[in-house]
Protein backbone atom coordinates (compact mmCIF):
# COMPACT_ATOMS: atom_id res chain seq x y z
CA UNK A 1 0.00 0.00 0.00
CA UNK A 2 2.92 2.33 0.69
CA UNK A 3 4.07 1.85 -2.84
CA UNK A 4 1.13 3.88 -4.08
CA UNK A 5 1.21 6.51 -1.39
CA UNK A 6 3.10 9.70 -2.13
CA UNK A 7 4.24 10.06 1.48
CA UNK A 8 6.21 7.09 2.75
CA UNK A 9 6.61 6.63 6.46
CA UNK A 10 10.28 6.70 7.50
CA UNK A 11 11.89 3.27 7.63
CA UNK A 12 13.15 2.46 11.13
CA UNK A 13 16.95 2.18 11.14
CA UNK A 14 17.00 -1.41 12.49
CA UNK A 15 14.71 -2.47 9.65
CA UNK A 16 16.82 -0.58 7.13
CA UNK A 17 19.82 -2.62 8.16
CA UNK A 18 18.07 -5.84 7.22
CA UNK A 19 16.84 -4.43 3.91
CA UNK A 20 20.31 -4.06 2.45
CA UNK A 21 21.02 -6.26 -0.51
CA UNK A 22 22.17 -9.65 0.61
CA UNK A 23 24.73 -10.21 -2.10
CA UNK A 24 27.50 -7.67 -2.20
CA UNK A 25 29.80 -7.36 -5.12
CA UNK A 26 32.64 -8.40 -2.83
CA UNK A 27 30.79 -11.59 -1.94
CA UNK A 28 30.78 -12.42 -5.59
CA UNK A 29 34.54 -12.64 -5.41
CA UNK A 30 36.72 -15.10 -3.56
CA UNK A 31 39.35 -12.90 -2.00
CA UNK A 32 43.04 -13.30 -2.79
CA UNK A 33 46.04 -12.38 -0.69
CA UNK A 34 49.19 -10.65 -1.84
CA UNK A 35 50.88 -10.88 -4.28
CA UNK A 36 47.81 -11.64 -6.37
CA UNK A 37 45.40 -9.22 -4.70
CA UNK A 38 46.94 -6.13 -6.27
CA UNK A 39 47.32 -7.76 -9.68
CA UNK A 40 43.83 -9.14 -10.20
CA UNK A 41 40.79 -6.89 -10.79
CA UNK A 42 38.68 -6.60 -7.65
CA UNK A 43 41.39 -8.28 -5.62
CA UNK A 44 39.81 -11.68 -5.98
CA UNK A 45 38.57 -14.45 -8.22
CA UNK A 46 35.08 -13.67 -9.46
CA UNK A 47 32.61 -16.42 -8.71
CA UNK A 48 31.33 -18.12 -11.82
CA UNK A 49 34.52 -17.49 -13.76
CA UNK A 50 36.79 -19.85 -15.63
CA UNK A 51 40.48 -19.10 -15.33
CA UNK A 52 43.37 -20.57 -17.24
CA UNK A 53 46.92 -21.00 -16.01
CA UNK A 54 49.53 -21.73 -18.67
CA UNK A 55 53.19 -22.46 -18.29
CA UNK A 56 55.76 -24.57 -20.10
CA UNK A 57 56.57 -27.89 -18.46
CA UNK A 58 58.35 -27.38 -15.15
CA UNK A 59 57.93 -23.58 -15.18
CA UNK A 60 55.62 -23.36 -12.23
CA UNK A 61 52.12 -23.62 -13.72
CA UNK A 62 50.95 -26.02 -11.06
CA UNK A 63 52.48 -23.98 -8.24
CA UNK A 64 50.82 -20.85 -9.59
CA UNK A 65 47.38 -22.46 -9.72
CA UNK A 66 47.79 -23.89 -6.24
CA UNK A 67 48.92 -20.53 -4.87
CA UNK A 68 45.65 -19.05 -6.13
CA UNK A 69 43.84 -21.56 -3.90
CA UNK A 70 45.76 -20.70 -0.78
CA UNK A 71 43.93 -17.66 0.53
CA UNK A 72 40.49 -19.09 -0.24
CA UNK A 73 41.35 -22.36 1.45
CA UNK A 74 42.68 -20.56 4.52
CA UNK A 75 39.38 -18.64 4.71
CA UNK A 76 37.36 -21.83 4.85
CA UNK A 77 36.47 -22.46 1.22
CA UNK A 78 36.59 -26.00 -0.06
CA UNK A 79 38.77 -26.78 -3.07
CA UNK A 80 39.47 -29.76 -5.27
CA UNK A 81 42.45 -30.78 -7.39
CA UNK A 82 41.65 -32.99 -10.38
CA UNK A 83 44.01 -34.76 -12.73
CA UNK A 84 47.23 -33.98 -10.86
CA UNK A 85 48.66 -37.48 -10.51
CA UNK A 86 51.21 -36.83 -7.82
CA UNK A 87 50.47 -33.60 -5.97
CA UNK A 88 53.18 -32.20 -3.72
CA UNK A 89 51.16 -32.05 -0.57
CA UNK A 90 53.96 -30.53 1.49
CA UNK A 91 54.34 -27.72 -1.05
CA UNK A 92 50.60 -27.10 -0.84
CA UNK A 93 50.77 -26.86 2.94
CA UNK A 94 53.72 -24.47 2.62
CA UNK A 95 51.67 -22.27 0.29
CA UNK A 96 49.11 -21.90 3.07
CA UNK A 97 46.46 -24.29 1.80
CA UNK A 98 44.36 -25.90 4.50
CA UNK A 99 44.57 -29.55 3.47
CA UNK A 100 41.55 -30.49 5.54
CA UNK A 101 39.37 -28.81 2.96
CA UNK A 102 40.93 -30.12 -0.24
CA UNK A 103 39.65 -33.11 -2.18
CA UNK A 104 41.99 -34.83 -4.61
CA UNK A 105 40.97 -36.77 -7.67
CA UNK A 106 44.42 -37.82 -8.85
CA UNK A 107 43.53 -40.14 -11.68
CA UNK A 108 40.06 -39.50 -13.07
CA UNK A 109 41.07 -41.34 -16.27
CA UNK A 110 38.45 -40.73 -18.95
CA UNK A 111 35.98 -39.16 -16.55
CA UNK A 112 37.78 -35.92 -15.73
CA UNK A 113 35.05 -33.64 -17.07
CA UNK A 114 32.35 -35.54 -15.21
CA UNK A 115 34.46 -35.47 -12.06
CA UNK A 116 34.89 -31.70 -12.32
CA UNK A 117 31.15 -31.29 -12.89
CA UNK A 118 30.39 -33.32 -9.77
CA UNK A 119 32.89 -31.34 -7.71
CA UNK A 120 31.55 -27.98 -8.86
CA UNK A 121 28.37 -28.82 -6.97
CA UNK A 122 30.26 -29.27 -3.76
CA UNK A 123 33.35 -27.07 -3.63
CA UNK A 124 34.10 -23.42 -4.40
CA UNK A 125 37.31 -23.84 -6.39
CA UNK A 126 38.42 -26.62 -8.69
CA UNK A 127 41.91 -26.89 -10.15
CA UNK A 128 41.99 -29.24 -13.10
CA UNK A 129 44.87 -30.40 -15.28
CA UNK A 130 43.04 -32.07 -18.16
CA UNK A 131 44.88 -35.19 -19.33
CA UNK A 132 44.07 -34.24 -22.91
CA UNK A 133 42.71 -31.27 -24.80
CA UNK A 134 39.15 -30.61 -23.66
CA UNK A 135 36.38 -31.11 -26.19
CA UNK A 136 34.42 -27.95 -26.97
CA UNK A 137 31.17 -29.52 -25.80
CA UNK A 138 32.39 -30.61 -22.41
CA UNK A 139 34.25 -27.32 -21.92
CA UNK A 140 31.06 -25.39 -22.61
CA UNK A 141 29.13 -27.62 -20.23
CA UNK A 142 31.66 -27.00 -17.48
CA UNK A 143 31.74 -23.23 -18.10
CA UNK A 144 27.96 -23.13 -17.74
CA UNK A 145 28.08 -25.23 -14.61
CA UNK A 146 30.73 -22.96 -13.08
CA UNK A 147 28.59 -19.87 -13.77
CA UNK A 148 25.43 -21.48 -12.45
CA UNK A 149 27.07 -22.70 -9.25
CA UNK A 150 29.10 -19.58 -8.59
CA UNK A 151 32.27 -21.61 -8.34
CA UNK A 152 35.71 -20.92 -9.83
CA UNK A 153 37.39 -23.28 -12.27
CA UNK A 154 41.16 -23.08 -12.77
CA UNK A 155 42.46 -24.95 -15.80
CA UNK A 156 46.18 -25.73 -15.78
CA UNK A 157 47.91 -26.55 -19.03
CA UNK A 158 51.12 -26.18 -20.95
CA UNK A 159 49.61 -24.22 -23.80
CA UNK A 160 46.60 -22.14 -24.70
CA UNK A 161 45.05 -25.02 -26.60
CA UNK A 162 44.26 -27.00 -23.45
CA UNK A 163 41.00 -25.11 -23.05
CA UNK A 164 39.13 -24.46 -26.30
CA UNK A 165 36.91 -21.59 -25.08
CA UNK A 166 37.73 -18.01 -24.10
CA UNK A 167 38.34 -17.62 -20.37
CA UNK A 168 37.54 -14.81 -17.96
CA UNK A 169 41.06 -14.44 -16.69
CA UNK A 170 44.30 -16.01 -17.81
CA UNK A 171 47.67 -16.32 -16.14
CA UNK A 172 50.60 -17.30 -18.30
CA UNK A 173 54.17 -17.75 -17.21
CA UNK A 174 56.44 -15.99 -19.70
CA UNK A 175 59.69 -16.75 -17.96
CA UNK A 176 60.85 -18.73 -14.96
CA UNK A 177 64.26 -18.45 -13.32
CA UNK A 178 65.54 -20.28 -10.26
CA UNK A 179 67.90 -18.64 -7.86
CA UNK A 180 70.13 -21.04 -6.02
CA UNK A 181 73.04 -20.94 -3.66
CA UNK A 182 73.73 -23.96 -1.50
CA UNK A 183 70.19 -25.08 -2.25
CA UNK A 184 67.23 -23.91 -4.31
CA UNK A 185 66.20 -20.56 -2.87
CA UNK A 186 63.31 -19.44 -4.97
CA UNK A 187 61.95 -19.09 -8.44
CA UNK A 188 61.16 -15.79 -10.09
CA UNK A 189 58.23 -15.96 -12.46
CA UNK A 190 57.28 -13.32 -15.00
CA UNK A 191 53.53 -13.71 -15.24
CA UNK A 192 51.29 -12.16 -17.84
CA UNK A 193 47.72 -11.66 -16.64
CA UNK A 194 45.01 -11.06 -19.19
CA UNK A 195 41.33 -10.62 -18.61
CA UNK A 196 38.19 -9.07 -19.89
CA UNK A 197 38.38 -5.84 -17.93
CA UNK A 198 40.30 -4.01 -15.26
CA UNK A 199 43.51 -5.98 -15.50
CA UNK A 200 46.78 -4.14 -15.11
CA UNK A 201 48.46 -4.96 -18.35
CA UNK A 202 52.02 -6.11 -18.71
CA UNK A 203 54.16 -8.66 -16.99
CA UNK A 204 54.30 -9.00 -13.25
CA UNK A 205 57.13 -10.49 -11.28
CA UNK A 206 56.25 -12.99 -8.58
CA UNK A 207 58.57 -15.19 -6.55
CA UNK A 208 56.97 -18.62 -6.31
CA UNK A 209 58.00 -20.52 -4.30
CA UNK A 210 60.25 -18.45 -2.07
CA UNK A 211 62.50 -19.80 0.67
CA UNK A 212 59.49 -20.67 2.80
CA UNK A 213 57.54 -22.16 -0.09
CA UNK A 214 55.16 -19.19 -0.39
CA UNK A 215 54.26 -16.78 -3.17
CA UNK A 216 55.50 -13.21 -2.74
CA UNK A 217 55.69 -10.16 -4.98
CA UNK A 218 59.03 -9.91 -6.74
CA UNK B 1 66.15 -60.10 -0.33
CA UNK B 2 65.02 -59.82 3.21
CA UNK B 3 64.51 -62.99 5.22
CA UNK B 4 60.86 -63.13 6.23
CA UNK B 5 58.70 -65.20 8.54
CA UNK B 6 55.37 -66.06 6.94
CA UNK B 7 52.23 -66.98 8.86
CA UNK B 8 49.60 -68.82 6.83
CA UNK B 9 46.15 -69.45 8.26
CA UNK B 10 44.08 -71.30 5.73
CA UNK B 11 40.74 -70.74 7.44
CA UNK B 12 41.11 -66.96 7.07
CA UNK B 13 41.74 -67.10 3.33
CA UNK B 14 38.09 -67.08 2.30
CA UNK B 15 36.09 -64.20 3.66
CA UNK B 16 32.93 -65.11 5.56
CA UNK B 17 29.82 -63.07 4.89
CA UNK B 18 29.28 -62.10 8.54
CA UNK B 19 32.56 -60.14 8.71
CA UNK B 20 34.12 -62.53 11.24
CA UNK B 21 37.14 -63.16 8.97
CA UNK B 22 38.02 -59.50 8.89
CA UNK B 23 37.61 -59.11 12.65
CA UNK B 24 39.81 -62.15 13.30
CA UNK B 25 42.40 -60.87 10.83
CA UNK B 26 42.52 -57.55 12.64
CA UNK B 27 42.80 -59.20 16.06
CA UNK B 28 45.69 -61.34 14.85
CA UNK B 29 47.43 -58.40 13.19
CA UNK B 30 47.28 -56.43 16.44
CA UNK B 31 48.56 -59.41 18.43
CA UNK B 32 51.45 -60.08 16.03
CA UNK B 33 52.20 -56.37 16.02
CA UNK B 34 53.25 -56.79 19.64
CA UNK B 35 55.80 -59.45 18.64
CA UNK B 36 57.13 -57.28 15.83
CA UNK B 37 55.84 -53.81 14.91
CA UNK B 38 56.74 -54.40 11.26
CA UNK B 39 54.20 -57.21 10.91
CA UNK B 40 52.15 -56.82 7.74
CA UNK B 41 49.08 -58.55 6.47
CA UNK B 42 49.68 -59.23 2.78
CA UNK B 43 46.28 -60.66 1.99
CA UNK B 44 43.63 -62.45 4.00
CA UNK B 45 45.19 -65.42 5.75
CA UNK B 46 48.82 -64.45 5.17
CA UNK B 47 50.98 -62.37 7.51
CA UNK B 48 54.63 -61.51 7.26
CA UNK B 49 57.21 -60.26 9.72
CA UNK B 50 60.95 -59.74 9.24
CA UNK B 51 63.12 -62.43 10.77
CA UNK B 52 66.24 -60.50 11.70
CA UNK B 53 65.09 -58.04 14.37
CA UNK B 54 62.74 -60.34 16.30
CA UNK B 55 65.29 -63.19 16.15
CA UNK B 56 67.83 -61.04 17.86
CA UNK B 57 65.28 -59.89 20.42
CA UNK B 58 63.84 -63.30 21.27
CA UNK B 59 67.12 -65.14 20.99
CA UNK B 60 66.91 -67.05 17.75
CA UNK B 61 64.52 -67.64 14.88
CA UNK B 62 63.22 -70.91 16.36
CA UNK B 63 62.17 -69.01 19.45
CA UNK B 64 60.32 -66.39 17.34
CA UNK B 65 58.46 -69.15 15.52
CA UNK B 66 57.39 -70.61 18.88
CA UNK B 67 56.17 -67.20 20.06
CA UNK B 68 54.26 -66.59 16.81
CA UNK B 69 52.66 -70.06 16.95
CA UNK B 70 51.58 -69.41 20.54
CA UNK B 71 50.13 -66.00 19.62
CA UNK B 72 48.06 -67.49 16.78
CA UNK B 73 46.85 -70.29 19.04
CA UNK B 74 45.84 -67.81 21.75
CA UNK B 75 44.07 -65.39 19.42
CA UNK B 76 42.34 -67.75 17.01
CA UNK B 77 42.41 -71.10 18.79
CA UNK B 78 43.82 -72.64 15.62
CA UNK B 79 47.22 -73.75 14.38
CA UNK B 80 49.11 -71.63 11.90
CA UNK B 81 51.40 -72.91 9.21
CA UNK B 82 54.72 -71.10 9.53
CA UNK B 83 57.50 -70.74 6.99
CA UNK B 84 60.71 -68.81 6.61
CA UNK B 85 62.29 -67.79 3.30
CA UNK B 86 63.82 -64.81 1.50
CA UNK B 87 61.41 -62.50 -0.29
CA UNK B 88 57.66 -62.30 -0.13
CA UNK B 89 56.91 -64.76 -2.93
CA UNK B 90 58.96 -67.62 -1.54
CA UNK B 91 57.91 -66.77 1.98
CA UNK B 92 54.28 -67.42 1.10
CA UNK B 93 55.13 -70.72 -0.60
CA UNK B 94 57.18 -71.79 2.40
CA UNK B 95 54.47 -70.74 4.84
CA UNK B 96 51.79 -72.66 2.98
CA UNK B 97 53.96 -75.78 3.05
CA UNK B 98 55.21 -75.10 6.56
CA UNK B 99 58.90 -75.27 5.73
CA UNK B 100 61.71 -73.24 7.28
CA UNK B 101 64.44 -72.78 4.71
CA UNK B 102 68.04 -72.48 5.77
CA UNK B 103 69.69 -69.15 4.88
CA UNK B 104 70.69 -69.29 1.22
CA UNK B 105 68.40 -72.19 0.38
CA UNK B 106 65.62 -70.04 -0.99
CA UNK B 107 66.92 -69.99 -4.55
CA UNK B 108 67.04 -73.75 -4.87
CA UNK B 109 63.65 -74.07 -3.20
CA UNK B 110 62.03 -71.61 -5.59
CA UNK B 111 63.48 -73.36 -8.62
CA UNK B 112 62.16 -76.72 -7.49
CA UNK B 113 58.54 -75.57 -7.21
CA UNK B 114 56.06 -76.52 -9.95
CA UNK B 115 55.37 -73.80 -12.49
CA UNK B 116 51.76 -73.45 -11.32
CA UNK B 117 52.86 -71.63 -8.15
CA UNK B 118 53.35 -68.50 -10.24
CA UNK B 119 49.58 -68.35 -10.27
CA UNK B 120 48.80 -68.38 -14.00
CA UNK B 121 47.10 -71.44 -15.31
CA UNK B 122 47.76 -70.52 -18.96
CA UNK B 123 51.46 -70.25 -18.30
CA UNK B 124 51.48 -73.57 -16.46
CA UNK B 125 49.65 -75.29 -19.34
CA UNK B 126 51.89 -73.79 -22.02
CA UNK B 127 54.91 -74.57 -19.90
CA UNK B 128 53.93 -78.22 -19.55
CA UNK B 129 53.63 -78.52 -23.32
CA UNK B 130 57.04 -76.94 -23.73
CA UNK B 131 58.52 -79.29 -21.16
CA UNK B 132 58.91 -76.61 -18.49
CA UNK B 133 57.81 -78.30 -15.28
CA UNK B 134 59.32 -76.18 -12.55
CA UNK B 135 59.88 -72.52 -11.81
CA UNK B 136 63.57 -73.21 -12.36
CA UNK B 137 62.93 -74.49 -15.89
CA UNK B 138 61.04 -71.32 -16.67
CA UNK B 139 63.76 -69.15 -15.14
CA UNK B 140 66.34 -70.78 -17.41
CA UNK B 141 64.63 -69.31 -20.48
CA UNK B 142 66.38 -66.22 -21.78
CA UNK B 143 64.42 -63.05 -21.16
CA UNK B 144 64.34 -62.22 -24.85
CA UNK B 145 62.68 -65.57 -25.60
CA UNK B 146 60.04 -64.95 -22.94
CA UNK B 147 59.49 -61.46 -24.28
CA UNK B 148 58.90 -62.84 -27.79
CA UNK B 149 56.27 -65.32 -26.75
CA UNK B 150 54.47 -63.93 -23.74
CA UNK B 151 52.77 -60.78 -22.57
CA UNK B 152 54.25 -58.21 -20.18
CA UNK B 153 52.71 -59.73 -17.01
CA UNK B 154 54.44 -63.02 -17.78
CA UNK B 155 57.71 -61.14 -18.15
CA UNK B 156 57.20 -59.92 -14.60
CA UNK B 157 56.62 -63.52 -13.50
CA UNK B 158 59.83 -64.47 -15.25
CA UNK B 159 61.66 -61.92 -13.13
CA UNK B 160 60.03 -63.43 -10.03
CA UNK B 161 61.10 -66.89 -11.18
CA UNK B 162 64.67 -65.69 -11.60
CA UNK B 163 64.63 -64.17 -8.15
CA UNK B 164 64.93 -60.59 -9.44
CA UNK B 165 61.60 -59.57 -7.98
CA UNK B 166 60.77 -60.46 -4.42
CA UNK B 167 57.01 -60.49 -4.75
CA UNK B 168 54.45 -61.63 -7.24
CA UNK B 169 52.52 -58.79 -8.91
CA UNK B 170 49.10 -58.81 -7.27
CA UNK B 171 50.26 -60.79 -4.28
CA UNK B 172 49.35 -57.96 -1.93
CA UNK B 173 45.73 -57.08 -1.32
CA UNK B 174 46.05 -53.32 -1.55
CA UNK B 175 42.61 -52.57 -0.17
CA UNK B 176 42.94 -54.80 2.88
CA UNK B 177 44.92 -52.33 4.95
CA UNK B 178 42.33 -49.60 4.55
CA UNK B 179 39.50 -52.02 5.30
CA UNK B 180 41.13 -53.17 8.50
CA UNK B 181 41.77 -49.60 9.57
CA UNK B 182 38.14 -48.73 8.94
CA UNK B 183 37.07 -51.72 11.01
CA UNK B 184 39.34 -50.69 13.86
CA UNK B 185 37.82 -47.22 13.77
CA UNK B 186 34.26 -48.60 13.75
CA UNK B 187 34.99 -50.45 16.98
CA UNK B 188 35.45 -47.13 18.73
CA UNK B 189 32.21 -45.30 18.08
CA UNK B 190 32.66 -42.33 20.44
CA UNK B 191 35.81 -41.22 18.70
CA UNK B 192 35.66 -38.56 16.04
CA UNK B 193 35.40 -40.11 12.63
CA UNK B 194 36.38 -38.71 9.29
CA UNK B 195 37.38 -35.21 8.44
CA UNK B 196 34.45 -33.11 9.28
CA UNK B 197 34.81 -31.76 12.79
CA UNK B 198 31.83 -29.48 13.01
CA UNK B 199 30.01 -29.72 9.79
CA UNK B 200 28.72 -26.54 8.28
CA UNK B 201 26.65 -26.24 5.14
CA UNK B 202 29.76 -25.98 2.97
CA UNK B 203 31.23 -29.09 4.54
CA UNK B 204 28.00 -30.99 3.93
CA UNK B 205 28.03 -29.90 0.31
CA UNK B 206 31.64 -31.01 -0.19
CA UNK B 207 30.86 -34.24 1.58
CA UNK B 208 27.94 -34.95 -0.75
CA UNK B 209 30.02 -34.18 -3.84
CA UNK B 210 32.82 -36.45 -2.67
CA UNK B 211 30.36 -39.25 -1.98
CA UNK B 212 28.86 -38.95 -5.45
CA UNK B 213 32.30 -38.90 -7.02
CA UNK B 214 33.36 -41.97 -5.11
CA UNK B 215 30.40 -43.82 -6.53
CA UNK B 216 31.52 -42.76 -9.99
CA UNK B 217 35.24 -43.52 -9.67
CA UNK B 218 35.45 -46.23 -7.02
CA UNK B 219 36.79 -46.30 -3.49
CA UNK B 220 40.23 -44.92 -4.35
CA UNK B 221 38.96 -42.28 -6.74
CA UNK B 222 38.68 -39.43 -4.24
CA UNK B 223 41.46 -38.76 -1.80
CA UNK B 224 42.43 -36.37 0.94
CA UNK B 225 45.93 -35.51 2.09
CA UNK B 226 47.46 -36.33 5.41
CA UNK B 227 50.69 -34.78 6.62
CA UNK B 228 52.90 -36.66 9.02
CA UNK B 229 56.46 -36.67 10.23
CA UNK B 230 59.24 -37.58 7.84
CA UNK B 231 62.29 -36.30 6.06
CA UNK B 232 61.48 -36.34 2.38
CA UNK B 233 58.32 -34.92 0.80
CA UNK B 234 57.16 -38.38 -0.27
CA UNK B 235 57.50 -39.61 3.33
CA UNK B 236 55.77 -36.61 4.85
CA UNK B 237 52.60 -36.67 2.83
CA UNK B 238 50.18 -39.31 1.82
CA UNK B 239 46.97 -39.30 -0.13
CA UNK B 240 44.47 -41.52 1.62
CA UNK B 241 41.14 -42.53 0.13
CA UNK B 242 38.41 -40.13 1.15
CA UNK B 243 36.27 -41.51 3.95
CA UNK B 244 39.00 -43.56 5.55
CA UNK B 245 39.99 -42.42 9.02
CA UNK B 246 42.90 -40.01 9.09
CA UNK B 247 46.22 -40.57 10.70
CA UNK B 248 46.99 -38.12 13.48
CA UNK B 249 48.70 -35.14 11.97
CA UNK B 250 52.17 -34.53 13.31
CA UNK B 251 53.29 -32.49 10.35
CA UNK B 252 54.42 -29.55 12.45
CA UNK B 253 56.69 -31.50 14.76
CA UNK B 254 60.38 -30.78 14.23
CA UNK B 255 61.91 -33.57 12.26
CA UNK B 256 65.70 -33.54 12.13
CA UNK B 257 67.13 -33.76 8.66
CA UNK B 258 63.90 -32.65 7.04
CA UNK B 259 64.26 -31.19 3.58
CA UNK B 260 63.57 -27.48 3.92
CA UNK B 261 61.09 -25.46 1.86
CA UNK B 262 60.56 -24.96 -1.00
CA UNK B 263 59.15 -28.39 -1.55
CA UNK B 264 58.36 -29.84 -5.02
CA UNK B 265 54.84 -29.21 -6.31
CA UNK B 266 54.85 -32.66 -7.89
CA UNK B 267 55.92 -35.50 -5.63
CA UNK B 268 55.86 -38.99 -7.06
CA UNK B 269 54.22 -41.58 -4.87
CA UNK B 270 56.25 -44.15 -6.80
CA UNK B 271 59.61 -42.58 -7.65
CA UNK B 272 60.72 -42.93 -11.26
CA UNK B 273 64.10 -44.52 -12.02
CA UNK B 274 66.52 -42.05 -13.64
CA UNK B 275 70.19 -41.89 -14.55
CA UNK B 276 72.74 -39.35 -13.50
CA UNK B 277 76.13 -39.30 -15.21
CA UNK B 278 79.32 -37.39 -14.73
CA UNK B 279 81.71 -35.85 -17.23
CA UNK B 280 83.35 -39.20 -17.93
CA UNK B 281 79.80 -40.45 -18.72
CA UNK B 282 80.00 -43.03 -15.94
CA UNK B 283 77.15 -43.15 -13.45
CA UNK B 284 77.41 -40.81 -10.45
CA UNK B 285 77.27 -42.63 -7.12
CA UNK B 286 76.97 -41.57 -3.51
CA UNK B 287 79.68 -43.15 -1.39
CA UNK B 288 79.45 -44.23 2.23
CA UNK B 289 80.53 -40.85 3.51
CA UNK B 290 77.73 -39.22 1.57
CA UNK B 291 79.68 -37.48 -1.15
CA UNK B 292 79.30 -37.80 -4.91
CA UNK B 293 81.78 -39.84 -6.93
CA UNK B 294 81.82 -37.14 -9.63
CA UNK B 295 79.94 -33.91 -10.33
CA UNK B 296 76.82 -34.78 -12.32
CA UNK B 297 76.64 -33.34 -15.82
CA UNK B 298 73.79 -35.14 -17.54
CA UNK B 299 70.40 -36.40 -16.46
CA UNK B 300 68.32 -38.96 -18.32
CA UNK B 301 65.18 -40.94 -17.82
CA UNK B 302 65.70 -44.66 -18.20
CA UNK B 303 64.10 -44.55 -21.63
CA UNK B 304 64.53 -41.19 -23.33
CA UNK B 305 67.22 -38.67 -24.21
CA UNK B 306 69.45 -36.87 -21.78
CA UNK B 307 69.64 -33.25 -20.67
CA UNK B 308 72.51 -31.29 -19.20
CA UNK B 309 72.68 -30.55 -15.49
CA UNK B 310 73.65 -26.91 -14.98
CA UNK B 311 73.60 -26.78 -11.18
CA UNK B 312 73.21 -29.14 -8.28
CA UNK B 313 73.10 -29.02 -4.51
CA UNK B 314 73.68 -31.81 -2.09
CA UNK B 315 73.80 -34.68 -1.63
CA UNK B 316 72.24 -34.52 1.79
CA UNK B 317 72.45 -37.96 3.28
CA UNK B 318 69.50 -39.17 5.29
CA UNK B 319 70.69 -41.09 8.28
CA UNK B 320 67.66 -43.09 9.23
CA UNK B 321 67.35 -46.62 10.51
CA UNK B 322 71.14 -46.63 10.37
CA UNK B 323 71.21 -50.22 11.62
CA UNK B 324 69.70 -51.34 8.35
CA UNK B 325 71.98 -51.07 5.34
CA UNK B 326 68.96 -51.38 3.08
CA UNK B 327 67.78 -47.90 4.06
CA UNK B 328 70.49 -45.47 3.21
CA UNK B 329 69.29 -42.54 1.18
CA UNK B 330 70.59 -39.21 0.03
CA UNK B 331 68.85 -36.46 -1.85
CA UNK B 332 70.07 -34.04 -4.43
CA UNK B 333 68.57 -30.95 -6.03
CA UNK B 334 69.45 -30.45 -9.70
CA UNK B 335 68.66 -27.74 -12.21
CA UNK B 336 68.50 -28.75 -15.86
CA UNK B 337 69.37 -26.71 -18.93
CA UNK B 338 65.65 -26.57 -19.70
CA UNK B 339 65.05 -24.62 -16.48
CA UNK B 340 63.37 -27.47 -14.64
CA UNK B 341 64.35 -28.11 -11.05
CA UNK B 342 64.22 -31.68 -9.79
CA UNK B 343 64.58 -33.50 -6.51
CA UNK B 344 66.47 -36.78 -6.86
CA UNK B 345 66.98 -39.53 -4.31
CA UNK B 346 69.81 -42.05 -4.29
CA UNK B 347 69.09 -45.34 -2.62
CA UNK B 348 71.31 -48.42 -2.79
CA UNK B 349 73.27 -47.10 -5.76
CA UNK B 350 70.30 -46.10 -7.88
CA UNK B 351 68.81 -42.69 -8.58
CA UNK B 352 65.16 -41.96 -8.73
CA UNK B 353 63.14 -38.85 -9.42
CA UNK B 354 61.25 -37.98 -6.25
CA UNK B 355 59.74 -34.69 -7.28
CA UNK B 356 59.55 -31.84 -9.77
CA UNK B 357 59.49 -28.22 -8.68
CA UNK B 358 56.60 -27.65 -11.07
Amino acid sequence: MFAFSSIRPPVPPELAATLRPITFATNRRIALDEPWRSLVPGGGLRRGSTISVQAPSGAGGLSLALSLLASASARGHWAAVVGVDDPGVVAMADLGIDLRRVLFVPRPRGAWAESVADLLDGVDLVVVRPPSRAAVGSARGLTDRVRERGAVLLVVGESATTWPLPVDLSFSVAHAQWSASSRLNGRTLRVRIEGRAGVRAGEHVVVLPDRRGRAVAG
Amino acid sequence: MERLIGVWIKSLRVEALDGSTLRESLALLDALGVVCPFTEVIHLGFYVLPSRGPSRFFGGEARVLEVVATVVRDVLGREASLGVADGLFCCELAAREGVVLAPGATDEYRRSRPLAVLGRRDLATTGRRLGLKTVGDFAELARARVNERFSAPVLQLHRVARGELAELPGQRDLRLDARLRRLREADRPDEQRGFFGQRGAADERAHAAALRLRQRLGADGVAVAALRGGRLPQDRAALVPWGSPTATSEGDAPWPGQLRAPSPATVFAHPVAVQLRGATSGPVLVDERGSLSAPPTTFAFASSGSRAVIWYAGPWPLVERWWSLARRRAHLQVLLETGEALLLVAESGRWSLAGVYD
